[in-house]
Order: structure tokens, then C-alpha cells, then sequence
């Protein structure tokens, strides 16, 4: 059986993102106080650091009917905590694999390093997230 | 306090003028708050951080007897703290509030989608207040403080901030690596505005530091160790020239190592000939009377000054950064040796003399008749060497010819960069540090002198480049930081830390591994061993938790059920209850 997912225009995916309080997540508040203008698709749940997203919340969003999922952190070599968002990378190998072993396009997930200078950079990772989402259309799983 | 009490939270909407409800339907966003599980009250008003705003807060907490606050305004960055405080006067526990961020995050991102930025506000409350539904009241914890500060630095701003500690009567411990006291400055001839001999302002300084009562100064020593947290730092420092140890207990620490001068080690014109130095090799020269050309070691008839070489270039040797002092320094030692030479040439990008009574003696080098040039940054002057002899051709910008000089002495005024060792004691003090390798402060404006190590101070060059002026300036805030630190005795830590539950520990030992602070210890009476969690090494980040198998840790303010109920309440919406006032 095939299902045909019938996409209209007014469709917007539902995103949540993980930011860390540091980088991330002061690089969005730069965006809007820069007035940068991004997809509204997202929303954002503020984290001590990158290392603390446990993949279970990144699997638990995709499974609760998130289209797509964003983690943002601070760059390699500048963590608030020195190291949490290498762990963070180190874990993000292996979650791509589940992710893709359970029949998702790996797409919908995106690691990103954005500092709390970066708004502009911060925007355009929603963006292209949103985009990739939007194309790739609204995820259900198949058993729903 | 009671921990399974019934929530009763309060939402309060905040227009912030027109900065959110000029696209956010606040009065609707509100209205909907009003509805979902355990919200007593929601409102919105023109401006929650108003005084007006934080009484209402008070009142709506009396009256309806909430026991959770989320209020819907600006970013946590910028309001989390006033809004704790006016929760707090009203006696709920600080971690029982949550904000939400519709300034910032929504109105200002989404201001031409009114309705999907309003569409997102709604979203954004509900998660909130599904996690302020799971808040735990936290104990608001203190550590005492040891009235002892270390000092890592003896440079003028090392020594400049163990003299203020110690005239504030506090112990302190100046550590320096090299044999001397002095640093960098030590190093330099005379010091610009009023001409004053280095060694004199060094000499000065290390007399008054010898004779303070409470001063302790260990030379040819480095700290090697660090332990313990704001109050009680282990500090082991090490003797180099008796390898002996000494294991300090300290209360404050300020970071003052300060900087090098960068050599351009295989970039030419540096190594064509002897006779290219830097300026920091001119300023020693200076400082011995010994102006001579390394080649003859005769005196130099003419000098030519070459500027920003190595600063103010990103991409091109490394450093973007402008060092902040070069411009009057050069400035400086050209005026100076225009009465030993014949001729001197300054080449420059521009020039930035900014400092107090930096701009008269620019002044005083033109009046000298040393000779100015600009040069074009992108076509960098040409240097040759026939027969030893140095030969400069660059065009000059402002006249628009192409210039040739042949200087018996080429200085090239180089950056300022951080030290040998920075990434030890980067380590070693848990610092970050700056695309340009210099030590972060806590915030460049709110916070300049404290570290994201609480408990850890900056100063001087360590933060980056400056020069003595502002260095010194510096080390006395630091010290005024480390003394207040010291004279409160007493200082509150962050109750977000990890907690382990024993009955679920493993004893795999991840979270150990996973710990950037080393804050997680292994209780061995027990068998199998337990995590141990040190409270007051823990900064709070998760790691521990995210990697912990077995969902042992508990991150206290960010548990994994807080953040799966926002997950949750993003996604799976709860259904809308029957009326919020009832």
C-alpha cells in the first residue's frame, strides 16, 4: 500500500529545538533583537548545554509527531562547560544511525554550532532545517 | 518545603510596549493560558518588569495562592533574575519560576507572521507551563569563603591586584613562573605619557609587594593543579627550580598571565636580514642603551617602524585583533631615537592613538620630524636585502607615489598574542577562550573581570591585548571582585546541579567520563560503588545525565521530565479545561 501525503501551501512542520543557554540559544535572542526574520516553525526548549540532550529526547519528539528536530550548541573548543557539546557530537553519529535504522530520513534532524554572536547564523540552520522539512513533508510513522 | 504539593501557576503575559503585542495577540494568548491544567490565573500587562508589573506579580501570588510563576516577556537572559527576585519577595522558591521568551524568540523573529507568531506564543506558554507543573522548589545553597587569593601572574597586573588584596588586609599568593617579578614590562625602556623608566614603575611595585604583610610571592613557580570550587580551591603549585610542591587552600583566584609579543618566526621581512627586529627587541635595546644594528653592531642612522604586523589581519597571519597599544608605542620609540638617528620612517595602516595623552605624544613624534607614511593594506610594503643592505619599497596611499626607503634598522611592531602555556591554563582553571586566543571574560559588559569559573578573575592582557594602563585597571576591579568575595565570607552556588539515585547506579561509570569538571567521585563502601555527585564542582551542564544509561542522574531544574513534558506539551497538546477561573 502506498499513502500519498497531500501537502498544502498553509503547511507548517512542527520543529522542536534544543538549545544550549550559552551559545545557542543567545544566538537566537541576537537574532531578534537583529530583527532577522526566520521560519516560525520552531520551538525552542532552552538547555544548560548541548551535552545534556539525552538522543532519548531527540528519538521521544520524532515519536510524539515532531517533522523535524534541531539541536544547537556552542562551537567545538568555546563550550560554556568545556567539553559538553563534543559529547553531544560524539552521541549525534550514533543517533543519525537510529534515526535511520528506524526508517527516518535523517534529514529531519540537524546538529549546528551557532555562538550567541551568531544570529545570523542561528536563522539560516532554521531555515534550511524548515526547508528540508518542508519538503520532505509532515513525518508519520508507518504503523499510525 | 513541600515537594508534592499541588501546582498553582500563574501566567502573566507582558506586552513590553508595542515590542511584543504589536504582533503577538497577548489578550488571546492569555486568555488561552487561562485554560490549560493547573493554571489558576493568567493575565497580561503593558509591562511585567515595571514596578507596577512585579507588584501585580506579588498580589496575583497572595490572592490566588500560586505556588509557580511563568511569566511570557523578553529572553531568561535578560529578566530571569529580576523576575526570581520578585517570586521570591513574594515567597516562592526561585526555581518555581519559569519564563517564557515572546520578545526575543517570537515577536521580534516573526514580526510580519502576526498570526503564526501568535500561533507560536500559545505554543510556547503551554510548554511552559507544563514544565513549571513539575518545578521543584530548590534550597538555596551557600559555601563559606577562604580569605586567601591566589594570583597567577607577576606582571603589573599580577602584582597590581596582590598589592590591592593585600592593603584590603587579605591574604594573597602571587604565583610567577619566571625568576623575576616584572613580566612583559620589565622587559620595555621607558613607558609612554610622561616618559617614566619601566624598570622604576616595576621596581616600585615588587618593593611594595615585598613588604606586604600578607603577601606571598613564589618565583620560578607554576601552578600545576586545581581543584574544588569558588571558596575552596585546591591549588598545588610547583617550584621549578626545587621541584618541590606546595598545596595552597584558596578562596579567589585571579588569572593574570598576561601576553607575548608575536615573532614572526619564517615571514618575511623577519629573518632576511639581522638587522629586521620587532619592536619588543627594539624596546630592550632601548632599555640597555645599546641602540645598535645586530649586523655591525654599530649605531642605526636610519629606522624605519613597520605597523599591525600580525594584528588587524584576519586570515593572513592568523591574528584580527588589534593589539591596542602598538600604535602609541611605535610612536613612542620613533619620537625617542630621533635624537640618536638621523632619519626615522613610520609605515602605517592607520594610526590609533586613543588612550589618554596618547594623541599628545603622537603629536610630540611629528614635531620630532619623524616621518609618516600610509600604506595600502592589501599590497604590503616590499622588502630587499643586496649586500646586507635593506631596501623598503611601498606606495604611499595618501600622495599616491611609489616610495623607496633603506633603512640600516627595520622594526616590525608585531601583535600582542597570549603566552606560551595558555592552553594549560585554560585547562587547568576550566577558561574559554576567543577566536583570537585570549581568556573570555563572563560577559564583555555586564560582567568583564569574572570568569564563566565562578569564583576565577581576569585581568590585564590575559583578557586581551592592552596595554599597562588598562591592564592595571583591570587588576583592581579583579582585586575589588576577590576582596568582596572574601569579605562576605559566604557566597550562594547554583542548586542545578546532578543528583544520583543509588538504587538505579550501575556503577558503569560513564557519567565519570562524561563529567568536564571531574565533579563525580565513586562512594566504595558501597558494593557495587556508587556515583557520588560534589555538589559544589558541579556546574550544571547534564552531560552527565544525557550519557547515563541508566537514568540514575537527576539534573536538578532540568530533569528529563521537565523537558519531555515541554516536548509533549509542543506536540501532544492537552485538551483544553473547562474554564481556568473555576
Amino acid at each position: 500500500m502506498t499513502a500519498t501525503v497531500t501537502i498544502s501551501k498553509e503547511w507548517i512542520p512542527r520543529i522542536a529545538a534544543f538549545c544550549c543557554n550559552w551559545c545557542s540559544y543567545a544566538g537566537a535572542d541576537l537574532a531578534g533583537t537583529s530583527r532577522i526574520q526566520y521560519p516560525s516553525a520552531v520551538r525552542i526548549i532552552r538547555v544548560n548545554c548541548t551535552g545534556r540532550v539525552d538522543p532519548e529526547f531527540v528519538l521521544n519528539a520524532l515519536d510524539k509527531g515532531a517533522d523535524g528536530v534541531l539541536v544547537s550548541g556552542c562551537h567545538p573548543g568555546d563550550c560554556h562547560y568545556t567539553s559538553g557539546n563534543l559529547k553531544m557530537r560524539a552521541r549525534w553519529t550514533l543517533l543519525q544511525m537510529a534515526v535511520e535504522q528506524a526508517g527516518i530520513n535523517p534529514d529531519r534532524i540537524r546538529l549546528q554550532w551557532a555562538s550567541a554572536s551568531e544570529g545570523q547564523k542561528f536563522a539560516d540552520g532554521v531555515r534550511e532545517l524548515t526547508e528540508k522539512v518542508k519538503n520532505l513533508g509532515p513525518f508519520r510513522r508507518g504503523w499510525q | 518545603m513541600a515537594t508534592e504539593e499541588v501546582p498553582r501557576i500563574g501566567v502573566f503575559v507582558c506586552h513590553c510596549g508595542h515590542n511584543i503585542a504589536g504582533t503577538v495577540d497577548v489578550e488571546r494568548v492569555a486568555e488561552i493560558a487561562a485554560h490549560y491544567p493547573n493554571v489558576e490565573f493568567a493575565t497580561h500587562f503593558m509591562f511585567m518588569c515595571s514596578d507596577s508589573g512585579q507588584q501585580l506579580i506579588r498580589d496575583k501570588i497572595e490572592e490566588f495562592s500560586l505556588n509557580r510563576v511563568v511569566v511570557a516577556s523578553c529572553s531568561p537572559r535578560m529578566h530571569e533574575p529580576t523576575f526570581r527576585r520578585v517570586v521570591e519577595e513574594a515567597d516562592v522558591n526561585r526555581y518555581c519560576f519559569e519564563q517564557v521568551n515572546l520578545r526575543e524568540h517570537v515577536s521580534w523573529c516573526h514580526m510580519r507572521e502576526p498570526e503564526a507568531a501568535t500561533e507560536k506564543a500559545i505554543d510556547l506558554i503551554r510548554m511552559s507551563v507544563a514544565r513549571a507543573a513539575l518545578l521543584v522548589p530548590l534550597e538555596v545553597k551557600t559555601v563559606s569563603v577562604e580569605p586567601h587569593t591566589l594570583v597567577v601572574g607577576g606582571g603589573v597586573a599580577g602584582l597590581r591586584a596582590a598589592i590591592d588584596i593585600d592593603s584590603r588586609g587579605f591574604k594573597v599568593t602571587l604565583v610567577e613562573r619566571e625568576p623575576e617579578l616584572g613580566g612583559n614590562l620589565a622587559k620595555l625602556s621607558t613607558l609612554y605619557q610622561g616618559n617614566e623608566k619601566a624598570s622604576d614603575v616595576i621596581e616600585r611595585m615588587v618593593l611594595a609587594a615585598r613588604i606586604s604583610e600578607n603577601l606571598t610571592i613564589m618565583t620560578d613557580s607554576e601552578v600545576v593543579d586545581v581543584e574544588g570550587y569558588i571558596g575552596n580551591f585546591d591549588v598545588t603549585v610547583k617550584n621549578n627550580a626545587t621541584d618541590k610542591t606546595e598545596k595552597l587552600r584558596v578562596g579567589a583566584i585571579i588569572v593574570a598571565t598576561g601576553f607575548q609579543s608575536w615573532v614572526p618566526e619564517g615571514i618575511p621581512p623577519y629573518g632576511m636580514s639581522l638587522d629586521v627586529i620587532t619592536l619588543a627587541q627594539l624596546e630592550e635595546m632601548k632599555r640597555d642603551d645599546k641602540l645598535l644594528c645586530p649586523s655591525t653592531g654599530k649605531p642605526p642612522k636610519k629606522v624605519m617602524f613597520i605597523g599591525c604586523v600580525g594584528s588587524r589581519q584576519p586570515g593572513v597571519q592568523g591574528h584580527e585583533h588589534c593589539s591596542r597599544y602598538c600604535c602609541t608605542a611605535m610612536v613612542k620609540a620613533a619620537a625617542d631615537i630621533t635624537e640618536i638617528t638621523d632619519e626615522v620612517l613610520i609605515l602605517y595602516d592607520d594610526i590609533r592613538t586613543f588612550g589618554k595623552g596618547h594623541e599628545e605624544v603622537h603629536r610630540s613624534a611629528h614635531e620630532k620630524f619623524v616621518m609618516f607614511s600610509k600604506f595600502d593594506r592589501t599590497k604590503p610594503a616590499k622588502t630587499t636585502v643586496a649586500d646586507g643592505a635593506l631596501s623598503v619599497k611601498w606606495r604611499d596611499i595618501l600622495a599616491g607615489d611609489n616610495l623607496e626607503f633603506h633603512p640600516d634598522l627595520l622594526v616590525l611592531v608585531t601583535a600582542m598574542i597570549p603566552p606560551e602555556g595558555v592552553e594549560k591554563v585554560s585547562q587547568l582553571f576550566s577558561l574559554t577562550r576567543s577566536a583570537d586566543g585570549f581568556f573570555n571574560e563572563e560577559h564583555i559588559k555586564l560582567a568583564p573581570l569574572t570568569t564563566h569559573t565562578a569564583g576565577v578573575m581576569i585581568a590585564g592582557a590575559a583578557q586581551s591585548a592592552k596595554d599597562s594602563t588598562d591592564s592595571t585597571t583591570q587588576a583592581s576591579g579583579a582585586a575589588a571582585k576577590a576582596a568582596s568575595l572574601m569579605a562576605r565570607g559566604e557566597v550562594e552556588i547554583e542548586s542545578t546541579v546532578a543528583h544520583v539515585l543509588e538504587e538505579l547506579c550501575s556503577s558503569c561509570h560513564t557519567c565519570a567520563t562524561a563529567c568536564p569538571y571531574g565533579a563525580i567521585s565513586f562512594d566504595t563502601s558501597k558494593k557495587p560503588e556508587i556515583a557520588v555527585v560534589t555538589e559544589a564542582e558541579c556546574h550544571g551542564c547534564g552531560t552527565c545525565a544525557a550519557g547515563c544509561p541508566s537514568s540514575a542522574i537527576i539534573m536538578r531544574h532540568s530533569t528529563d521530565e521537565q523537558i519531555t513534558a515541554m516536548v509533549e506539551a509542543f506536540l501532544m497538546p492537552p485538551p483544553v479545561m473547562g474554564g481556568g477561573d473555576s
